[in-house]
């Protein structure tokens, strides 16, 4: 059953237990490949995490000139492959929303692979267990459905239209916050 | 010159098999000392030249990878390249950043290899043989010249016999830690298949066995077995030297791009770099930045926003504020503000 990361901007609350938990991931090295940003910073405190949203067209993998990057079948945009990575860190120039870090030492790009040895289980990647707000969600294609139509179909998700806020098609999926909607939000 | 040919791999075959085979008849004096024992490896070999080539071209062909080896070939000669090589393909320095244990498997799987074939290729070739003029004393001819005398019964003659040997025991030992860790490590884990991961472990561990069975079939058993052994050892070889360019272990002959890419980095970083279209600091070169928009728009993927700049000009902070600003509406990467902690140790 394919799953999904669904991410509900609204209820984020900053208290970056996402990026603590990343860490923790087998292979992550004890550091963490996730962000979270204040969005205004100087007036208020509202905050978005932001993670690898494992596009279905990466243009990362596509501008990779090793093939370093893979994408596994459930969907997952894989880190490096550190036998292949040539350190050239076109993926972080290539990616539209900044995420790819790289390691100057190890001559290595690292980045989100969507804790490949849980979520391949079915298990939650390590942000979306730990999230105390249910700003990181791991659903299942119904829920996410449900979740769909809440939301009034497509209005306020990350589609194409009215609003673009994503550069294609993501298998992470995202809820944007409330004050686009013009309404209070309620989780 | 081109049109002699119906491709770029008919070419690149022809010159280099032609190449190979005028080395041949230099260096084994012509034609005199082939070792017909090691024929096999010889057919193996230019098998084995055909599938790289194949794979190496096709893979060349794509738009980032045409990039860096057209631009990183013609900064070869840059100062910094001996040093660059020496880290990357000979002391695997970044491999040490990752860790003492993957360094030490990696040492010993990797120069176990290319210490093996440095030892092959030149016996099955003719390029290397002893001959022995006076009793007691071998003469090395490398490449047609008698090289130097040794003692046969000497240390020198000793690591040169037992080369192979020495280097199967690196060879094994690596495989081992690579195997531990293969069955320890939960990343390896969750992303390991049996053809990409293990197979070629379980190749370069067949071949090790086999070989060093060679010897204790010699010195133990007096030969026996020997005969079927070295064509079990040969067949083995040549089954991993024909699958080389297709699976994992093609990152050996691919290595060196990433000398090539670092050059690529440091020169033009040198020359100009991107100024942020947001924040104004330089974060690649202006030639990356450039060279990879235009790899992607050959992938049909255009990152141009309507304020007027590519995300590829944007650093990678400005890149993710931006983001911000298109999901909540408020313009985050003009507020000239230094982000937020994002190290999760605090």
């Amino acid at each position: 059953m394919k799953q999904y990361l669904y991410i509900e901007m609204d209820n984020c609350i900053g208290c970056r237990s996402c990026l603590a938990a990343c860490t923790q991931c087998g292979g992550h090295d004890q550091r963490n490949r996730n962000y979270v940003y204040d969005v205004n910073p100087l007036v208020d405190r509202q905050t978005i995490p932001l993670m690898c949203l494992h596009c279905v067209n990466p243009a990362c993998a596509r501008s990779c000139p090793a093939q370093a990057i893979q994408i596994t079948a459930e969907g997952a945009v894989l880190s490096a492959l550190v036998e292949k990575c040539i350190g050239c860190q076109n993926c972080t120039i290539a990616c539209p929303y900044g995420i790819p870090k790289f390691d100057e030492a190890q001559n290595l790009m690292y980045k989100c692979d969507l804790c490949y040895d849980r979520t391949k289980e079915g298990i939650p990647p390590m942000c979306a267990s730990v999230c105390p707000t249910n700003t990181l969600q791991w659903v299942t294609e119904d829920e996410l459905s449900m979740k769909k139509e809440q939301h009034r179909l497509g209005k306020w998700m990350s589609s194409r239209e009215p609003f673009d806020p994503l550069e294609g098609e993501t298998n992470v999926k995202i809820s944007l916050p409330g004050i686009l909607q013009g309404k209070q939000k309620l989780f | 010159m081109d049109r002699a040919f119906a491709s770029k791999f008919a070419k690149m075959m022809f010159l280099t098999i032609s190449g190979l085979f005028i080395l041949m008849f230099i260096g084994s004096r012509f034609f005199t000392h082939i070792d017909m024992a090691l024929y096999g490896y010889m057919v193996g070999t230019f098998v084995f030249i055909a599938g790289f080539f194949y794979r190496f071209i096709a893979w060349a062909e794509r738009p980032p990878a045409k990039l860096i080896l057209t631009k990183g070939l013609k900064l070869l000669l840059r100062r910094s390249t001996p040093q660059t090589t020496a880290e990357h393909l000979v002391t695997y320095q970044f491999i040490w950043h990752r860790g003492w244990y993957r360094w030490t498997q990696h040492v010993l799987l990797g120069w176990g290899c290319i210490l093996s074939a440095l030892v092959t290729f030149p016996l099955v070739f003719g390029w290397m043989y002893f001959t022995m003029d006076e009793n007691g004393y071998y003469t090395v001819v490398g490449f047609g010249l008698d090289l130097m005398k040794i003692q046969a019964d000497g240390i020198l003659a000793f690591l040169f016999f037992n080369a192979l040997n020495i280097t199967a025991f690196m060879v094994i030992g690596g495989v081992c830690m690579a195997l531990y860790r293969r069955l320890k490590d939960m990343q390896a884990r969750a992303e390991q298949s049996f053809v990409y991961d293990f197979l070629p472990l379980y190749l370069l561990l067949f071949i090790s066995l086999t070989g060093l069975l060679l010897t204790f079939n010699n010195i133990f058993l007096h030969g026996f077995g020997h005969p079927v052994v070295t064509v079990i050892h040969q067949w083995s070889v040549i089954i991993t030297l024909i699958y080389l360019p297709f699976g994992k272990l093609a990152h050996i002959p691919f290595r060196p791009m990433s000398v090539l890419a670092r050059n690529y980095r440091e020169h033009y970083g040198e020359q100009a770099m991107k100024a942020c279209k947001v924040c104004g600091t330089g974060f690649v070169s202006e030639e990356q930045s450039k060279d990879v928009i235009a790899v992607l728009k050959q992938n049909d993927i255009e990152f141009q926003m309507k304020e007027g700049f590519h995300l590829a000009e944007l650093c990678l902070p400005c890149r993710r504020k931006y983001r911000m600003s298109r999901f909540a509406g408020v313009a985050t990467h003009q507020v000239k503000v230094k982000e937020a902690n994002q190290n999760a140790k605090g």
